[in-house]
């Protein structure tokens, strides 16, 4: 039954009375229940496929965050339609074991001004408490929802892999994450999912043999899986994060693209030289010709200059593993298998939710992605 | 401590677990039961959650005559068997497999120690581990001076790299035997390579204790002797010696479970706030806390034997009937015990340790016990119906920390206990690590604050030998005095109870 508007009451009303309900007639197992919220988790849905993403997603993360998810099914319409529901999310345990309860209230609207779905979504949210606003799907910081509640967010969550203009949205993604100055702190699942391909490249320099070629690197090429989007918004956050963490600085204007692969070039100090002196570092960003799972598909360091040296980090066929390879001069090459298990979105966001402060290694290589991605983009309007 | 993190500039930030650098890890008594069950599993799950480098070896040095690959298959079998993550991933194993190796050799054969120098500088130059090495003893006590002695004779104390050596209790027997050790170990290595391993300080929720205490402001006010009664730390195991009884019965419950692991306990719940969170500085409020323990009085202890009776619904034999062990044995496998820590924070407040095997649970648990309201304003309630707050910290199972406080009935003009709980399942829904994992790991990046200290062996045994004395110059005592399966020797529970107290009901 569609309705234009919704009593927050009876919501509460409906909440409490779920507990009680709880507490005087135990489930079917005859299991205890306890409620436990730890933050409040707003994700917006931009259309009903989304909405069904996150419904998927919530169970999941009641077992290591338990929350109270307020569920917004923002869809565009002419006509205002807003309804809500509410149900407790419990973690499936072994039978006599407490179990743990969240809380979801979904609220499906369409055509319902901004003010009035965060008008309905504040009463709802459990004080004192972390906020979390999710946000996937393209364009989130243009969402007149997304505008009016993120500056009472403690974090605000984007998927850069769902972006349909990659590079300008790139761009405003660490546009706004500069202006917020980390109040809301931002995350983007994007970056999340890179954290494996990190570990395993920072791995290769623990190794007080191999630091040294790490600063003298000349050459990096990274391939991504190539989905219905062109998407090398992982490539370049990778290429921001080496940069910001070996301060490297990108070359003015020094970017080329060629159907699809990206060349750009950044300043790096150069070693043993002299205090100023400096060499280039080559980038080169393609999408992969055998496509494996989505994101990237592998990413290679070079050091050419007097001792060769390739370090290799790569997808292999199957799901589920990676091989790296360090190879340095004449010496055999150092190679292994590693687990990298596929993740959902529901270990992505986890693994968000368990940050409380705002993630200074994102936000060093967002700021540097970002202005590679504004050059590209003025390339591409204007190329040289 | 860990230089080169601090020098890998893409070490920096949020999220990444610590790796250490490349290395080679030797396991003397390779062919032995630990490494089997423990500590293979654990580098082979260290390995598959990304935190171990490329190049990460494994070198086993035992007496029986294997191969590399006979080895690696019976390795591949414990993991099958023992590993928390199930099975292993075939090719993960198949590219970890290939930095394991077999060194066949007798401990004393300084030919095989000859073998061992060359194999490990071949494996620096194939596998890129630059010299750096961990020695782990996984041998029977008796054959740690032969090593150790033969690694310094080969100069293999030393490296281009780091070494360090782990090794795993006892410590010794009694004091003059722990000092003899550690002379032998700290005449070929220094204080800062040896790593002695208490698995119980591995555990997650052992390490939550000073996380607890020191993470919150909430509770260190209250840590005191102005407001706590006393301290219980059980440690109770429903096995009994299993195929142990040989060692077991020249061992007994003091040595085998107080003098390491509830000391340290007793140490983390009573040290004092560490000025840092690092290895000495932690290990130096721990030792305070031994040093400060007043010498327990031989009537301050109960032992017990177990007698026959069940386990698990089983009937079950007793101690004495227990293979390996003597007919007349006067071997406690239970201790319970009382002391007290002359500082200022505890002067005064007992605690209570107590250990058994074949007890009705097994349960690891540390429980702080505050003092009764002063005075009681509801006048249909009897003081004595309110039952004191209770905070305990359950080390295993249903790890976690719950509150017991009293509050209201509803309706009626009741006061009822009722307990606040956190607990690890719930709130954090993944699986803790194994403790040699988190053990192993953090001795190859050189983080010594979960293992234990020379001084600290040295004090924990200054205390408990002239008891172990005691008790072997006394008259004999009437064993068994507890049966399999039940709470401990009557005497233990008359004992606290001669204080106006009790043991906690498990």
């Amino acid at each position: 039954m569609s309705q234009t508007a919704i009593d927050i009451g009876a919501i509460e009303r409906e909440l409490r009375q779920m507990w009680q309900e709880q507490a005087i007639h135990p489930n079917a197992g005859g299991q205890a229940v306890i409620r436990a919220l730890t933050l409040n988790l707003i994700a917006r849905a931009p259309d009903d496929a989304w909405a069904e993403q996150i419904l998927s997603v919530a169970p999941g993360l009641t077992a290591q965050h338990p929350n109270r998810t307020v569920i917004v099914i923002d869809r565009p319409g002419t006509t205002v339609e807003v309804q809500a529901q509410v149900q407790a999310l419990c973690t499936l345990t072994n039978a006599g074991r407490t179990q743990v309860c969240g809380e979801q209230i979904t609220i499906s609207a369409r055509g319902t001004p901004a003010g009035q779905l965060a008008g309905l979504v504040l009463p709802l949210l459990v004080p004192d408490l972390p906020v979390v606003l999710w946000a996937p799907g393209p364009q989130p910081f243009a969402q007149p929802l997304v505008q009016r509640l993120y500056r009472l967010c403690d974090r605000v969550i984007v998927d850069s892999t769902t972006f349909t203009e990659p590079l300008t949205e790139l761009a405003e993604l660490a546009t706004f994450e500069q202006k917020a100055k980390g109040a809301p702190a931002v995350s983007d699942l994007g970056w999340t999912r890179l954290t494996p391909w990190r570990e395993l490249v920072a791995q290769f320099f623990d190794s007080r043999t191999f630091l040294p070629h790490l600063h003298r690197i000349d050459e990096i090429v990274i391939e991504y899986a190539a989905g219905t989007v062109v998407n090398p918004v992982a490539a370049l956050l990778f290429v921001g994060w080496l940069a910001s963490c070996l301060k490297w600085a990108p070359l003015e204007e020094a970017v080329g693209v060629e159907g699809e692969t990206i060349r750009l070039y950044l300043r790096r100090p150069a070693v043993g030289v002299g205090p100023a002196a400096i060499r280039l570092v080559s980038v080169e960003i393609r999408p992969s010709l055998s496509p494996a799972r989505a994101g990237l598909a592998s990413v290679v360091l070079r050091a050419i200059d007097n001792q060769r040296a390739e370090f290799v980090v790569a997808q292999t066929d199957d799901a589920g593993h990676a091989r790296t390879r360090a190879t340095v001069a004449d010496t055999p090459p150092i190679e292994r298998m590693v687990k990298v298990d596929p993740v959902t979105l529901t270990d992505l966001l986890s693994s968000e939710l368990r940050l409380l402060s705002r993630d200074r290694t994102f936000a060093a290589a967002l700021n540097l992605a970002g202005s590679l991605a504004r050059r590209l983009t003025s390339y591409h309007n204007d190329p040289l | 401590m860990t230089m080169a993190f601090l020098d890998n500039p893409l070490r920096t930030g949020l999220r990444m677990g610590r790796t250490p650098e490349p290395c080679t890890m030797v396991i003397f008594g390779a062919s032995g039961d630990l490494t089997r069950r423990k500590l293979v599993p654990a580098l082979y799950n260290l390995a598959r959650e990304r935190r171990l480098p490329a190049g990460f070896s494994v070198v086993g040095f035992a007496r029986r005559d294997w191969t590399d690959e006979s080895f690696r298959e019976l390795l591949c079998e414990a993991i099958n068997t023992n590993s928390r993550s199930g099975p292993v991933d075939p090719e993960l194993w198949a590219s970890f497999a290939q930095g394991i190796y077999y060194h066949w050799g007798n401990f004393d054969d300084a030919d095989a120690y000859r073998r061992l120098v060359e194999r490990l500088a071949a494996i620096d130059r194939e596998r890129g581990t630059g010299g750096n090495r961990v020695f782990y003893l996984a041998t029977p006590p008796e054959a740690y001076p032969t090593i150790i002695a033969q690694l310094g004779t080969h100069g293999l104390a030393r490296s281009s790299g780091w070494t360090r050596i782990i090794i795993e209790k006892p410590f010794g027997h009694d004091l003059t035997s722990a000092q003899a050790l550690n002379a032998e170990v700290l005449s070929v290595f220094n204080e800062d390579q040896v790593y002695r391993i208490d698995h119980y300080l591995g555990k997650e929720t052992v390490q939550n204790i000073l996380i607890f205490r020191f993470a919150n402001a909430i509770f260190e006010p209250i840590w005191h002797r102005s407001h706590i009664d006393h301290v219980q730390i059980t440690v109770a195991e429903t096995i009994g010696v299993e195929d142990r009884g040989g060692y077991y019965d020249t061992s007994g419950a003091l040595r085998d479970m107080i003098q390491n692991h509830l000391m340290q306990l007793l140490c983390l719940v009573a040290m004092e706030p560490p000025s840092v969170y690092d290895a000495d500085a932690v290990r130096d409020e721990k030792v305070k806390v031994l040093r400060a323990i007043r010498p327990i009085a031989l009537h301050d202890t109960v032992r017990g034997q177990y007698g026959p009776g069940s386990a698990n619904g089983r009937p079950v034999r007793g101690y004495r009937e227990e293979k390996g062990v003597s007919p007349t044995s006067q071997t406690e496998t239970y201790v319970a015990l009382k002391l007290f820590i002359d500082n200022w924070r505890w002067a005064g407040v007992p605690f209570y340790l107590r250990s058994g095997k074949r007890l009705p649970r097994r349960v690891s648990e540390i429980a702080i016990q505050f003092k009764a309201a002063p005075t009681m304003i509801f006048a249909d309630t009897p003081l004595n119906d309110l039952e004191p707050n209770v905070l305990a910290m359950k080390i295993q199972p249903d790890e976690g920390i719950s509150l017991k406080f009293s509050s209201k009935v509803p309706g009626q003009p009741q006061i009822r206990p009722v307990t606040m709980d956190f607990r690890y399942g719930a709130s954090f829904g993944v699986t803790s690590p194994e403790a040699y994992e988190r053990l192993l790991l953090d001795c190859m990046l050189g983080d010594g604050t979960l293992f234990t200290r020379r001084d600290e062996v040295e004090a924990s045994w200054t205390l408990l030998t002239p008891i172990l004395r005691a008790w072997a110059e006394g008259p004999p005592l009437p064993f068994p005095n507890y049966e399999a399966g039940s709470w401990g020797p009557v005497e233990a529970d008359e004992f606290i109870a001669r204080d106006g107290r009790s043991w906690r009901r498990l």
